[in-house]
Protein backbone atom coordinates (compact mmCIF):
# COMPACT_ATOMS: atom_id res chain seq x y z
CA UNK A 1 0.00 0.00 0.00
CA UNK A 2 1.19 3.51 -1.00
CA UNK A 3 1.29 6.23 1.72
CA UNK A 4 -1.50 8.00 0.02
CA UNK A 5 -3.37 4.40 0.42
CA UNK A 6 -2.83 4.54 3.81
CA UNK A 7 -3.97 7.61 5.07
CA UNK A 8 -6.95 7.46 2.80
CA UNK A 9 -8.02 4.34 4.87
CA UNK A 10 -7.04 5.81 8.22
CA UNK A 11 -8.96 9.01 7.72
CA UNK A 12 -12.26 6.84 6.53
CA UNK A 13 -11.63 4.54 9.37
CA UNK A 14 -11.91 7.80 11.56
CA UNK A 15 -15.16 9.01 9.96
CA UNK A 16 -16.86 5.11 10.32
CA UNK A 17 -15.86 4.90 14.33
CA UNK A 18 -16.88 8.49 14.48
CA UNK A 19 -20.32 8.11 13.03
CA UNK A 20 -20.68 4.24 14.81
CA UNK A 21 -19.81 6.12 18.12
CA UNK A 22 -22.27 8.90 17.56
CA UNK A 23 -25.48 6.52 16.63
CA UNK A 24 -24.54 4.95 20.12
CA UNK A 25 -23.59 1.77 18.64
CA UNK A 26 -20.39 0.98 20.82
CA UNK A 27 -22.95 0.10 23.38
CA UNK A 28 -24.13 -3.71 24.51
CA UNK A 29 -27.97 -2.06 24.84
CA UNK A 30 -27.69 -0.35 21.58
CA UNK A 31 -27.08 -3.88 19.83
CA UNK A 32 -28.98 -6.10 21.97
CA UNK A 33 -32.54 -3.86 21.90
CA UNK A 34 -32.55 -4.00 18.20
CA UNK A 35 -33.31 -7.99 18.36
CA UNK A 36 -35.65 -6.88 21.43
CA UNK A 37 -37.62 -4.34 19.03
CA UNK A 38 -37.32 -1.52 21.81
CA UNK A 39 -34.54 0.39 19.73
CA UNK A 40 -34.23 0.37 16.54
CA UNK A 41 -31.20 2.10 16.25
CA UNK A 42 -28.97 -0.24 14.72
CA UNK A 43 -31.92 -0.26 11.97
CA UNK A 44 -32.40 3.37 11.17
CA UNK A 45 -28.33 4.25 11.14
CA UNK A 46 -27.73 0.94 8.74
CA UNK A 47 -31.03 1.49 6.32
CA UNK A 48 -29.93 5.68 6.57
CA UNK A 49 -26.34 4.69 5.39
CA UNK A 50 -27.32 2.23 2.26
CA UNK A 51 -29.84 4.41 1.07
CA UNK A 52 -27.57 7.54 1.00
CA UNK A 53 -24.57 5.26 -0.53
CA UNK A 54 -26.56 3.57 -3.14
CA UNK A 55 -28.14 7.07 -3.82
CA UNK A 56 -24.65 8.30 -4.54
CA UNK A 57 -22.51 5.18 -5.67
CA UNK A 58 -25.06 4.51 -8.73
CA UNK A 59 -25.99 8.40 -9.60
CA UNK A 60 -21.85 8.91 -9.64
CA UNK A 61 -21.85 5.42 -11.53
CA UNK A 62 -24.42 6.91 -13.62
CA UNK A 63 -22.22 10.07 -14.38
CA UNK A 64 -19.22 8.14 -15.15
CA UNK A 65 -17.32 9.42 -12.05
CA UNK A 66 -16.66 6.41 -10.04
CA UNK A 67 -16.18 3.04 -11.12
CA UNK A 68 -18.71 0.43 -9.05
CA UNK A 69 -16.64 -1.77 -6.69
CA UNK A 70 -16.57 -5.38 -6.88
CA UNK A 71 -19.30 -6.57 -4.69
CA UNK A 72 -18.71 -9.17 -2.08
CA UNK A 73 -19.50 -12.91 -3.44
CA UNK A 74 -22.78 -14.29 -3.21
CA UNK A 75 -22.74 -17.88 -2.11
CA UNK A 76 -26.25 -18.55 -0.39
CA UNK A 77 -25.68 -21.10 1.85
CA UNK A 78 -22.75 -19.65 3.15
CA UNK A 79 -23.76 -16.14 3.47
CA UNK A 80 -27.38 -17.77 5.30
CA UNK A 81 -24.89 -20.01 7.66
CA UNK A 82 -22.44 -17.52 8.21
CA UNK A 83 -25.65 -15.05 9.11
CA UNK A 84 -27.13 -17.73 11.28
CA UNK A 85 -23.99 -17.68 13.87
CA UNK A 86 -23.16 -14.18 13.58
CA UNK A 87 -26.56 -13.48 14.80
CA UNK A 88 -25.74 -15.12 18.37
CA UNK A 89 -22.84 -13.88 19.13
CA UNK A 90 -24.35 -10.59 18.26
CA UNK A 91 -27.42 -10.67 20.13
CA UNK A 92 -25.98 -12.99 22.59
CA UNK A 93 -23.26 -10.42 23.79
CA UNK A 94 -24.06 -6.92 22.02
CA UNK A 95 -21.13 -6.71 20.00
CA UNK B 1 -22.29 27.38 12.73
CA UNK B 2 -22.12 27.25 16.82
CA UNK B 3 -25.45 25.28 16.50
CA UNK B 4 -23.25 22.34 14.27
CA UNK B 5 -20.68 22.66 16.62
CA UNK B 6 -23.14 22.27 19.31
CA UNK B 7 -24.62 19.17 17.66
CA UNK B 8 -20.93 17.58 16.83
CA UNK B 9 -20.60 18.15 20.85
CA UNK B 10 -23.66 15.82 21.45
CA UNK B 11 -23.34 12.34 23.32
CA UNK B 12 -25.76 10.84 20.55
CA UNK B 13 -27.03 11.68 17.70
CA UNK B 14 -29.67 10.85 15.66
CA UNK B 15 -29.06 7.60 13.60
CA UNK B 16 -30.11 8.84 10.70
CA UNK B 17 -27.66 11.78 10.89
CA UNK B 18 -24.76 9.42 11.73
CA UNK B 19 -26.08 7.27 9.02
CA UNK B 20 -25.62 9.81 6.87
CA UNK B 21 -21.94 10.21 7.52
CA UNK B 22 -21.42 6.64 7.25
CA UNK B 23 -23.12 6.39 3.71
CA UNK B 24 -20.53 9.40 2.69
CA UNK B 25 -17.98 7.22 3.84
CA UNK B 26 -19.17 4.18 1.63
CA UNK B 27 -19.09 6.63 -1.04
CA UNK B 28 -15.58 7.55 -0.17
CA UNK B 29 -14.33 4.56 -0.27
CA UNK B 30 -15.58 3.41 -3.54
CA UNK B 31 -14.06 6.49 -4.89
CA UNK B 32 -10.82 5.09 -3.01
CA UNK B 33 -11.26 1.49 -4.49
CA UNK B 34 -11.79 3.58 -8.37
CA UNK B 35 -8.69 5.96 -7.62
CA UNK B 36 -5.77 3.49 -5.97
CA UNK B 37 -7.43 0.52 -7.96
CA UNK B 38 -7.11 -2.12 -5.19
CA UNK B 39 -9.34 -4.31 -5.18
CA UNK B 40 -8.93 -5.04 -1.66
CA UNK B 41 -10.38 -2.05 -0.64
CA UNK B 42 -13.72 -2.16 1.22
CA UNK B 43 -15.68 -0.87 4.13
CA UNK B 44 -15.31 -3.70 6.21
CA UNK B 45 -13.98 -4.70 9.89
CA UNK B 46 -13.91 -8.32 10.66
CA UNK B 47 -10.90 -9.33 8.10
CA UNK B 48 -8.71 -7.21 9.74
CA UNK B 49 -8.76 -9.07 12.77
CA UNK B 50 -7.96 -12.05 10.95
CA UNK B 51 -4.92 -10.71 8.81
CA UNK B 52 -3.64 -9.40 12.22
CA UNK B 53 -4.13 -12.84 13.55
CA UNK B 54 -2.84 -14.43 10.09
CA UNK B 55 0.62 -11.61 10.25
CA UNK B 56 0.89 -12.65 14.35
CA UNK B 57 1.28 -16.40 13.46
CA UNK B 58 3.40 -16.41 10.50
CA UNK B 59 5.82 -15.12 13.40
CA UNK B 60 5.64 -18.34 14.87
CA UNK B 61 4.45 -20.48 12.60
CA UNK B 62 5.27 -19.46 8.96
CA UNK B 63 4.53 -22.94 7.18
CA UNK B 64 1.20 -23.45 8.35
CA UNK B 65 0.15 -19.73 7.43
CA UNK B 66 1.76 -20.11 3.84
CA UNK B 67 -0.47 -23.17 3.36
CA UNK B 68 -3.49 -22.09 4.31
CA UNK B 69 -5.86 -21.57 1.87
CA UNK B 70 -8.27 -18.98 3.75
CA UNK B 71 -5.07 -16.95 4.37
CA UNK B 72 -3.50 -17.18 0.74
CA UNK B 73 -6.89 -16.51 -0.96
CA UNK B 74 -9.49 -15.01 1.17
CA UNK B 75 -7.72 -12.78 3.76
CA UNK B 76 -4.28 -11.89 3.06
CA UNK B 77 -2.28 -12.22 6.57
CA UNK B 78 -0.11 -8.55 6.61
CA UNK B 79 -1.36 -4.84 6.77
CA UNK B 80 -4.45 -5.05 4.09
CA UNK B 81 -6.57 -1.80 3.74
CA UNK B 82 -8.80 -3.19 6.01
CA UNK B 83 -6.30 -3.09 9.07
CA UNK B 84 -5.38 0.46 8.33
CA UNK B 85 -9.21 1.44 8.65
CA UNK B 86 -9.77 -0.52 12.01
CA UNK B 87 -7.36 1.74 13.70
CA UNK B 88 -9.02 4.54 12.04
CA UNK B 89 -12.02 3.08 13.68
CA UNK B 90 -10.94 2.91 17.17
CA UNK B 91 -9.32 6.57 16.94
CA UNK B 92 -12.51 7.83 15.27
CA UNK B 93 -14.81 6.17 18.39
CA UNK B 94 -12.52 7.56 20.97
CA UNK B 95 -12.78 10.85 19.38
CA UNK B 96 -16.47 10.79 19.05
CA UNK B 97 -16.19 10.40 22.98
CA UNK B 98 -13.83 12.74 23.37
CA UNK B 99 -15.82 15.23 21.66
CA UNK B 100 -19.15 14.56 23.54
CA UNK B 101 -16.51 14.31 27.22
CA UNK B 102 -18.00 11.33 27.79
CA UNK B 103 -14.92 9.64 27.81
CA UNK B 104 -13.54 7.12 30.32
CA UNK B 105 -12.06 3.59 30.90
CA UNK B 106 -15.17 1.62 32.09
CA UNK B 107 -15.38 -2.19 32.70
CA UNK B 108 -17.85 -4.40 31.90
CA UNK B 109 -20.63 -5.08 33.14
CA UNK B 110 -23.20 -2.65 31.37
CA UNK B 111 -25.79 -1.40 33.13
CA UNK B 112 -28.54 -3.33 31.11
CA UNK B 113 -26.22 -6.47 31.40
CA UNK B 114 -26.60 -6.24 35.48
CA UNK B 115 -29.67 -6.14 35.36
CA UNK B 116 -30.73 -8.98 33.38
CA UNK B 117 -28.00 -11.25 34.04
CA UNK B 118 -25.80 -9.89 37.44
CA UNK B 119 -22.47 -7.98 37.62
CA UNK B 120 -20.29 -10.60 37.45
CA UNK B 121 -17.46 -9.26 35.47
CA UNK B 122 -15.88 -12.85 34.86
CA UNK B 123 -19.45 -14.16 33.84
CA UNK B 124 -19.20 -10.86 31.12
CA UNK B 125 -15.86 -11.37 30.08
CA UNK B 126 -15.99 -14.86 29.28
CA UNK B 127 -19.67 -14.60 27.83
CA UNK B 128 -17.56 -11.71 25.46
CA UNK B 129 -15.02 -14.24 24.75
CA UNK B 130 -17.35 -16.57 23.19
CA UNK B 131 -19.61 -14.28 21.82
CA UNK B 132 -16.75 -12.56 19.95
CA UNK B 133 -15.30 -16.19 18.04
CA UNK B 134 -18.71 -16.84 17.27
CA UNK B 135 -18.94 -13.75 15.40
CA UNK B 136 -15.49 -13.73 14.05
CA UNK B 137 -16.09 -17.68 12.60
CA UNK B 138 -19.71 -16.65 11.50
CA UNK B 139 -18.48 -13.76 9.55
CA UNK B 140 -15.46 -16.07 8.28
CA UNK B 141 -18.08 -18.27 6.61
CA UNK B 142 -20.49 -15.78 5.43
CA UNK B 143 -17.85 -13.50 3.72
CA UNK B 144 -18.29 -10.44 5.93
CA UNK B 145 -19.47 -9.06 9.10
CA UNK B 146 -21.98 -6.42 9.38
CA UNK B 147 -20.03 -3.89 7.75
CA UNK B 148 -17.86 -5.71 5.22
CA UNK B 149 -21.21 -7.68 4.29
CA UNK B 150 -24.61 -5.89 5.42
CA UNK B 151 -23.31 -2.63 4.82
CA UNK B 152 -20.59 -2.49 2.30
CA UNK B 153 -22.23 -5.56 0.32
CA UNK B 154 -25.86 -3.81 0.82
CA UNK B 155 -25.03 -0.46 -0.71
CA UNK B 156 -23.85 -2.31 -4.13
CA UNK B 157 -27.12 -4.43 -3.97
CA UNK B 158 -24.62 -7.57 -3.37
CA UNK B 159 -27.23 -10.35 -2.74
CA UNK B 160 -24.91 -11.81 -0.79
CA UNK B 161 -25.64 -9.08 1.90
CA UNK B 162 -29.11 -9.57 2.35
CA UNK B 163 -29.27 -13.17 2.78
CA UNK B 164 -26.79 -12.69 5.32
CA UNK B 165 -28.98 -10.13 7.25
CA UNK B 166 -31.81 -12.31 6.65
CA UNK B 167 -30.00 -14.93 8.21
CA UNK B 168 -28.32 -12.71 11.20
CA UNK B 169 -31.80 -10.81 12.18
CA UNK B 170 -33.02 -14.73 12.04
CA UNK B 171 -30.84 -16.24 15.00
CA UNK B 172 -30.22 -12.59 16.96
CA UNK B 173 -34.18 -12.08 17.66
CA UNK B 174 -34.01 -16.32 18.57
CA UNK B 175 -31.25 -15.65 20.72
CA UNK B 176 -32.46 -12.03 22.62
CA UNK B 177 -35.50 -14.39 22.82
CA UNK B 178 -33.95 -16.82 24.78
CA UNK B 179 -32.21 -14.87 27.00
CA UNK B 180 -34.17 -12.02 28.00
CA UNK B 181 -36.80 -14.85 28.23
CA UNK B 182 -39.81 -12.99 30.38
CA UNK B 183 -38.17 -9.96 30.19
CA UNK B 184 -38.05 -9.83 26.17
Amino acid sequence: MSVAEIVVALVLGIGFGFALQKAGLTQYHKIVNVFRFTDLAVLKFMMTALIVAMAGLFGLDALGLLALPVPPQTYIVGNLVGGLIFGVGMAGVGI
Amino acid sequence: MKSIIAYIQKDEWSPYIAGVLLGLIGILVAAAATAFRDPAIALGASGAFESIFGGLTRLVASDWVAKNVYFRAVRLPTVTWEVVMLLGVFIGGALGAISSGTWKLRWMPEKQWAEAFGKSRVTRWVLVFIGAILLEYGAGVAGGCTSGLAIWGGLQLAPAAFVFMGGMFATGILTALIVYRRRY
